[in-house]
Formats: structure tokens, sequence, C-alpha cells
């Protein structure tokens, strides 16, 4: 009885327990090793409990809207963004050589976070209007309407976030019942697509960073450094890692972006296999818990939203160890939840204040 | 694996996608894992090692060379801080330092160096970008100031230490010399090079990418540079050098060295050779003025090691004190060779034998004997191996081990033929007979404690012989110029032919060895010079008087008190007996 009634609070103020308390664990254990990576400097904590904060603020604030909201708005949602998108390539700001930032005068913020959830929204509504699976001509549809966002971010050029926006659609496509010969297809395509890529699109500055990828060593004070630097920070801390504050690769600033990008490896020097263990644990347990709610989710709608969310954070985490342990090429993705960082966690705890929503609205409905 | 869920109708999403999805999440989770279980279980070593060698660095601290220091904490070697003048070429040229031509030829001048020579090497360097060059080195520190204070950008100086030696040539072969990287390569410097370098104090640390020292992991104090307290005593030292090298020049000798022991502790006292260079002055350097003759010339010693048949025959009992040997007719035949005293000295004791230098006398003890007997004496004295001072370049000298010796072999070797013996060796055998008989090896580091040292020969009979070489000092002996006013001397004379190609020729090792106070002896000392050639060459009378004067002055220096009361007594009792 007192179980229920306990229940029906979270259920009241729109939070899914389960999910949130995996969220918690994240953000303190990223906490602890901001702390270490950062140099011990307090002050970078209370900056990022700042930003927790607001993060949480904002997904409380979306979990209380319901998901029908989002379906109605997703059209408008994805123009705007869209416009924001080709705005920041005509007016943006550059920044470490990239042109990201639109200056609303009273602050600076990225569009591409807000595609971040308006893509796979937009996706889920177009798809979701029909009956399932969705047609061929549906599906090119929708294949081009990832594929508008995407272009224009790589374009700005920013290919990590371009590419998870990409993902972010594309599993709605999946979900949806994309059929396995169009994946076929599209991996063959995909694959005759590289050299095009590689030659007319990609910067050199990618292309360094693929060839890098490939054999590091070729470069190890240069484009190779982030890579050797990270792998002999995460092989030195064997078994159960050299203990919080004391590796030596992180602490000694011999690692950059140590705080941010690159903090999967001060974790693993300092907590060692044991700690990647009960990360990994912590993220498998997050994705379990979205793909749990996307299952549960009542209509197409909210299912594919939820599935895309949930696939989405994961590619986060997969691309930022794949990089950081050195099985991907550097792309300048965080560690979500754990690395030090602004506007992409704010935009992630937005989007896990969907999955609630979905979540807890799905209960409402069904009584 | 084509499926489509359900009827187009039904706007459902079908769930095995999801469960295809998350199972698809878990593997790649797993494959993470993987991936990070191989670098840190599997490959870790390397990428520790990798982690290690950008972070752990050794540094070393700067020490200063330990000094030499005599017996009483004088100094011999010290060490005086002078600078390195270096210059960067890479630095120069980036500042254009040449341009400063003022300041260079006041550098050229100082370093004593014309200045076109050296703008040429500074250019040479710059063309081929090295990072170091030597300007000069060794430099005092007024005119390092001076250098400094020009201020040439890319030129710089680095504190170094230079060897000084206060008291020059008196004893470089001891002390010897270090290079100019201040690592010793001859004598005390060379031999105890590592006590006096010390172990420079490592600290392991932890360095950051900025190389930046973090954190000091381990200090290895190790060693600090240590001072080495030699056994000799600089003021006889100074002495010895002083006579032996105006005996050497007043005799017109090649050479001379002297030896002195302490009978009590086996320290080396003195130890000094002529010619001698100055080891603050390079130039003075020869391979013929730098050798330490006294450890690593060996030379037939003659005479002086009569007193060694003498012990042994009566260590074997052949012989008594008393007894009589008939000399005469003053040589004597043996396998067809002869053997001769310079005169018929008819029936003689052991005393008159020693006193007078026989060689008929000493052939006749040492064929009165078993060869082994006669021959483990040699081995027993010290003759064959070192002296146990473990000085650079020590000789053991030459004692050949025959099976067979024939009689006049060992006639030979009675009167110090036949073997040859470094200085110090001597020293040591003489040091034996003082003790009592005991043997112990020689040291040039000041001892703390005497060692028990090894008995080699009866107290009894050692004691007899000391006594008998008493009389050698005294009137009628072969040694009185060695007499010592006021202390009662037991030594033997020893005038040695130097072997030539084919047999011996007209040079003379002459040699005095000694024992001061013979009541309580104190010292042993050695003094041969080599090759005297004025009128006298004999060891009564060209080493002898070196002998006086060194062990005169030793004898107050260390504070014997004199026995002239002792001697007379001991003089009258054995004055017994009439002494040819």
């Amino acid at each position: 009885m007192r179980n229920e009634e306990s229940r029906n609070i979270w259920r009241r103020i729109h939070l899914d327990l389960p999910l949130l308390s995996g969220l918690l664990a994240l953000m303190l254990l990223g906490l602890i090793v901001i702390y270490s990576a950062g140099g011990q400097d307090i002050a970078l904590i209370y900056r990022q409990v700042t930003r927790l904060g607001i993060g949480l603020v904002v997904m409380l604030f979306v979990a209380q809207i319901p998901p029908a909201f989002y379906q109605r708005w997703a059209v408008p949602l994805f123009l705007v963004g869209c416009g924001m998108l080709i705005a920041v390539l005509l007016y943006g700001h550059v920044g470490k050589g990239a042109q990201r930032w639109l200056d609303l005068g009273v602050t600076k913020f990225q569009p591409s976070e807000i595609m971040k959830l308006a893509v796979p929204i937009m996706i889920a509504w177009f798809i979701s209007r029909k009956p399932i699976p969705a047609t061929l001509t549906d599906t090119f549809i929708g294949l081009a309407l990832v594929m508008i966002p995407t272009l224009l971010i790589a374009k700005q050029p920013d290919l990590g976030t371009s590419l998870l926006i990409a993902a972010s659609g594309l599993f709605v496509l999946f979900l949806a019942g994309l059929s396995w010969r169009l994946i076929f297809a599209f991996i063959l395509s995909m694959s005759a697509f590289m050299p095009v890529m590689w030659f007319f699109i990609m910067h050199n500055y990618q292309k360094q960073r693929v060839l890098t990828f490939l054999d590091p060593e070729t470069d190890p004070l240069g484009t190779g450094y982030h890579i050797i630097q990270s792998q002999i920070a995460i092989g030195s801390g064997g078994k159960t890692g050299k203990g919080w504050l004391e590796g030596t690769q992180s602490q000694l600033e011999f690692l950059p972006e140590r705080h941010t990008d690159f903090i999967f490896a001060v974790f693993s020097e300092e907590f060692g296999l044991f700690g990647i263990l009960v990360l990994l644990a912590i993220y498998l347990y997050i994705v379990g818990r979205g793909m749990t709610i996307a299952i549960r989710a009542q209509d197409s709608f909210t299912k594919l939203l939820a599935g895309s969310i949930t696939l989405t954070f994961f590619v986060y985490v997969f691309v930022n160890i794949g990089m950081v342990s050195g099985l991907l090429p550097v792309v300048g993705v965080p560690l979500p939840l754990v690395s030090y960082g602004g506007t992409s966690m704010v935009t992630l705890m937005a989007a896990f204040g969907v999955l609630m929503a979905i979540s807890t609205h799905r209960r409402f409905l069904q009584q | 694996m084509k499926k489509r869920t359900g009827k187009p109708k039904q706007q459902q999403v079908g769930r095995w996608r999801f469960y295809v999805v998350f199972a698809t999440v878990a593997l790649v989770f797993f494959a993470l894992i993987s991936r990070a279980a191989y670098i840190q279980v599997i490959q870790p070593d390397m990428l520790r090692k990798q982690g290690d060698a950008r972070t752990h660095r050794y540094l070393a601290d700067n020490v200063h060379r330990g000094m030499i220091k005599d017996r009483n904490g004088l100094e011999l070697a010290i060490s005086a801080p002078v600078n390195t003048v270096w210059a960067d070429p890479v630095t120069i040229n980036r500042y254009h330092g040449l341009t400063l031509e003022r300041e260079w030829r006041a550098l050229a001048d100082v370093l004593n160096d014309p200045v076109d020579r050296l703008l040429d090497k500074v250019n040479v360097a710059i063309e081929k970008e090295k990072r170091f060059i030597y300007l000069g080195r060794q430099i005092t520190p007024a005119l390092a100031e001076y250098i400094d204070q020009l201020d040439i950008p890319g030129v710089y100086l680095r504190p170094e230490s230079k060897r000084y030696y206060p008291y020059g040539e008196v004893s470089a072969h001891l002390v010897g010399l270090t290079n100019i990287d201040d690592d010793g390569i001859e004598g005390i410097e060379s031999l105890y090079n590592d006590e006096l370098t010390g172990e420079a104090g490592k600290r392991h640390v932890l360095k950051d990418a900025r190389g930046q020292v973090i954190k000091v992991l381990n200090v290895d104090e190790a060693h600090p540079a240590q001072d080495i307290y030699l056994s000799i005593d600089q003021g006889i030292q100074a002495l010895a050098y002083q006579e032996l090298k105006s005996a050497v020049q007043y005799h017109d000798a090649d050479s001379g060295s002297v030896v002195m022991v302490d009978v009590n502790t086996g320290e080396i006292l003195a130890l000094v050779n002529s010619p001698s260079y100055n080891p603050n002055n390079r130039n003075t350097y020869s391979a013929r003025n730098a050798r330490n003759r006294a450890v690593t010339d060996a030379f037939e010693p003659g005479s002086s090691i009569k007193p060694l048949v003498v012990l042994s025959a009566l260590e074997f009992g052949s012989v008594s004190p008393g007894d009589l040997i008939d000399t005469s007719p003053g040589w004597m035949q043996i396998g067809g060779r002869r053997v001769r005293d310079g005169r018929n000295n008819g029936k003689m004791d052991l005393i008159s034998i020693l006193q007078k230098s026989s060689n008929v006398g000493v052939t006749k003890l040492a064929l009165s004997m078993p060869v082994e007997h006669f021959l483990d004496a040699y081995y027993n004295a010290g003759f064959g191996t070192d002296s146990g001072s473990s000085i650079l370049g020590e000789s053991s000298g030459v004692f050949y081990d025959r099976r067979r010796w024939s009689d006049f072999e060992l006639a030979t070797l009675s009167f110090g033929y036949g073997l040859s013996v470094t200085p110090i060796q001597l020293a040591r055998f003489y040091a034996t007979i003082a003790a009592g008989g005991i043997q112990r090896p020689l040291s040039i580091i000041k001892r703390d404690t005497a060692p028990e040292g090894d008995r080699v020969f009866a107290a009894s009979s050692s004691r007899q012989v000391l006594r008998m070489l008493e009389r050698v000092t005294e009137e009628g002996g072969t040694g009185t110029r060695a007499a010592v006013e006021g202390y009662r001397i037991a030594g033997k004379t020893g005038t040695s032919r130097k072997a030539v190609a084919g047999g011996y020729g007209h040079d003379y090792y002459s040699t005095f060895v000694g024992i001061a106070p013979a009541s309580k002896p104190r010292i042993a000392l050695v003094v041969v010079v080599n090759n005297p050639k004025g009128d006298e060459y004999g060891g009564g009378d060209v080493a002898a008087p070196v002998f006086s004067k060194i062990a005169q002055g030793a004898l107050r220096i260390l504070n014997e008190s004199p026995d002239q009361e002792g001697s007379v007594t001991l003089a009258n009792r054995q004055g017994g007996k009439p002494s040819a």
C-alpha cells in the first residue's frame, strides 16, 4: 500500500525512478572523476554541479509535457531547427575552427543540439502517421528528412554530431521495421559512398584523424598523441586501477582533454578494469531501462521515439569509449553524464525527460 | 531475417526489434569491456612502462669530490670551485650574439684564446646547429664573474671543481691525479675514486607533461662523497721527500724511494719517490716522473735480505746465537762458482756476519738447513706476494718457484740475488721482524685498530735478529752512518749490482733498511737509491745517511722517547762478544 503510494508520487511528478537512479549514479561517478581529472579544482565541480542541476530541472520540466505535445509540434520544431542550422552557416560564431554557435545576444548555443531531439521526433511522427511498417516511399522520405540536418551539421563541420543525429533518425526507421533488404542495400551504398566522402566531403583534419586511428604511432606527438596517451592511461590502470587521484597520465597532464572527451581514460587509469565494469553496467542498465520504456510505450510514436533516444544515448557511450580505447577514430563526443560539459548534457537530460514523459504519461493514459 | 510485424493495419512496432537491438547493445558493451580488458590486463605491461617512461625521471644532485687527507687531517687533495664556460651556438645565433664584437674580444682575452679562433669555433658550431660547445674550462671564480657580466646571449657558466694538491710533488705518487672531468686516474684518486666521488644523491621523481617535478618518489641519498684519510703523516712524508730528493741529486742517482711503515699497525707512514712531478702542473708529468717506484719497481735486494737467512737458520735450529762460523779464506767454491767476501773475516758469530755482511757466512747458514725450510722463509717474509696495501700498480716482485735449486742458486738467494723485491715488500719484512715475527698487511689508509696479523716467525728468533741488527749501526758495522743520536737503530745495508744483459754491470742499488727505535720498535724504514753515480755507491754511504735523517725526524714527529741508556746497557751486555 505504501509502495503503491510512493509510486503514485513519482508518477504524479512524472519521473521514472529506475531511470533517475541510474542517471544520478552516473552523475556522481562523473563528479568524482572530474575532480581528479580537473586537477582537484573545486570550482570545476561547482560548475558541473550547477550544470547537472540545470539538466535535472530541464528533465523534470520536459517530463511534465505529454508526448502528444511533441507529436503535434514535430514539424514546426524540425523546421525551426533546420532554419537555425542554416542561420549558423550564414552568421554563426566560429569557435575552434568550426561554425557551430549561434549568438542569440543573451547566450550562445548550438542549434545542432535541438536537432538531436527534433530529428527523432520528426521521423517518429512521420513514420507513425501511417501504418507500420512504413512503405518504401515513406522510408526514403524519412531518409531524406534525416539527411537534411545531417548534411547541414556536417558542413559546419561537426562530423560527430552529424553522425549522431543521422543515427537517431536511422534508429527510428530501423525500429519502425525497416526491411533488412533495405538495410543491406544501405550498407552497400554507404561503403560505396565512403571513397566519395573521403575525397570530396571530408576535411583534411578529419582524414588525418582516420589515418591516425589506423596507426597512431605514425604521429605520436601530433594527431596520434591523444590515442597513444589515452591508451597508456587506460592500460596503466590494470585490473584495479591506481586509485582515485593517483593516475599519473591524467594528473600530470599528459592526457589532453582529460576532464571532457577523454575522461574515460582517467577513470580507467584510476579505477581499472573493475571500475570499467561498474561504469558500463550502469550504462547498460540505463539503456535497458530505456528499452523497457520503449517496449511498454503505448503507441508507435512514443515507442519509436523512446527507442531512438535510448539508442542514441548508447551510441554516445559507444563512440566515446570506442574512441578513447582506440577502437574508433577520434570524434569529439563526450562520455554522456560523466564528461565535464555544457550544452550537450542539457540536451541529453531533456531527452531523458522525454523518456520519462513517455514512461509516466503512458500509465496515466492507461488508467 | 526479414519480418514485417503483423498486418499493415496493426499500428504497432514489433517488440522483437527492441530485443534484437538490446542484445546488440549488450554485445557492443561486451566488446568495449573486452577492449578495455585487453588494454589493461593483456597489454598493460608495455603501456604501464610507457606511462612510467613519460613520468618517471632520475635527477642527480651535484656533489663535490671528497678530500684526501693525511692521518692528522692535513689536506693533500682538495677541490676548488671553478667554472666551465660553454656556449649554445643556436641561441647565440638566434640573438645575434656574435654582433657583440667588444664582448667577444673581452671573452677571448679572459680565456687566453685568440679572438679569431674563438669566433671561428663558434661559427662552425652555429653552422652545424650544435647546442653545446666548450669555450673554456677551469676558469677561476674571478674571471667567471667577469664573463658573467659580459652577458653574451648563449654563453653560459657551469660550476665545476678543480683538484688542487697543496703539497705538490711530495705526495704526488701516492695521492695521484684526476682528469679534467674530475675522475681519478692515478694513485689514491683513482683507487678510491668511487668513495671520493660519492654516489650522487639520486631523486626518483614524477614529472608532468611540461617537465615540472610533481612528486619525489624516492631519494637515494646513497653515498655523499667521502674524505679519504691516508695512513701517511705528511710531516714525515715531506721530510722523507726532501732528504731523498737531495740525496738523489747529490749522488746523481737515477731515482730513489723511501717507505716507512708503522710496525705496530702496518700503516704506511711515508712513501715517497724521486723524481716526482707537480700534480698542479700537468707539464711536469711524464711517465718517468709519475712512476710510484716504491711499489712498482722491483730490484734485487742484495745484503738487506741477509737477516732473513739468519732468522730462518735460528728458527730451524741449525745455528744458535753464540755459534761461530768459519768464513775463511774469505771465499768458497760451490759447484764451480765462487762466493766471496770483501776480505777474509775468519771465524764469525751471527752478529758479525750481519755487521760485516759476510756472503760466505750467510751461504753457509743457507746450506745448513733443508731447502724447503729456507725457501719457506722467503715466502713467509712476503716476497713474491703483494704487501696488501692495494696501491695501484703494485708489483709482487719476482721469486722463482723452481723445482730444483742448485746450491749456488741458494747461496745467491741468501745474499739477495736471484729474486727481486719492491721497497714496500722490504719494508714489510723488516716491520715483521720489528713486530716480533708478526706480519700485518700494510695499509695506505688510516687504521682505527691494528690488525692482529699472522705470526710468521718465532718471537724469540725475531728478537734475536733485531738485536743483532743493532750492531750494524754501531762502531764497526756497515751502517754506522744510519745511526740516530739518542736512539738505538737496528738495520742492514744493501748494495746490489744491477743485472744487465748477460750478467751484472757496474750500476748499483744502494739500500738501507732499518728499524727504530730498536728497544721498542715503532717504525720500519726503507731507503733505496737507484744508481748513484758518485764516488760513493754503497748502501752504508748513500742510503744510510738518508735513513738517519729521516728516522731522526720521524721519531721526533712520532714523539718516541730517546733510549740512550737502554742502548748502552744492551750494547754492553752484547758487547761481551768481540765483534771482529
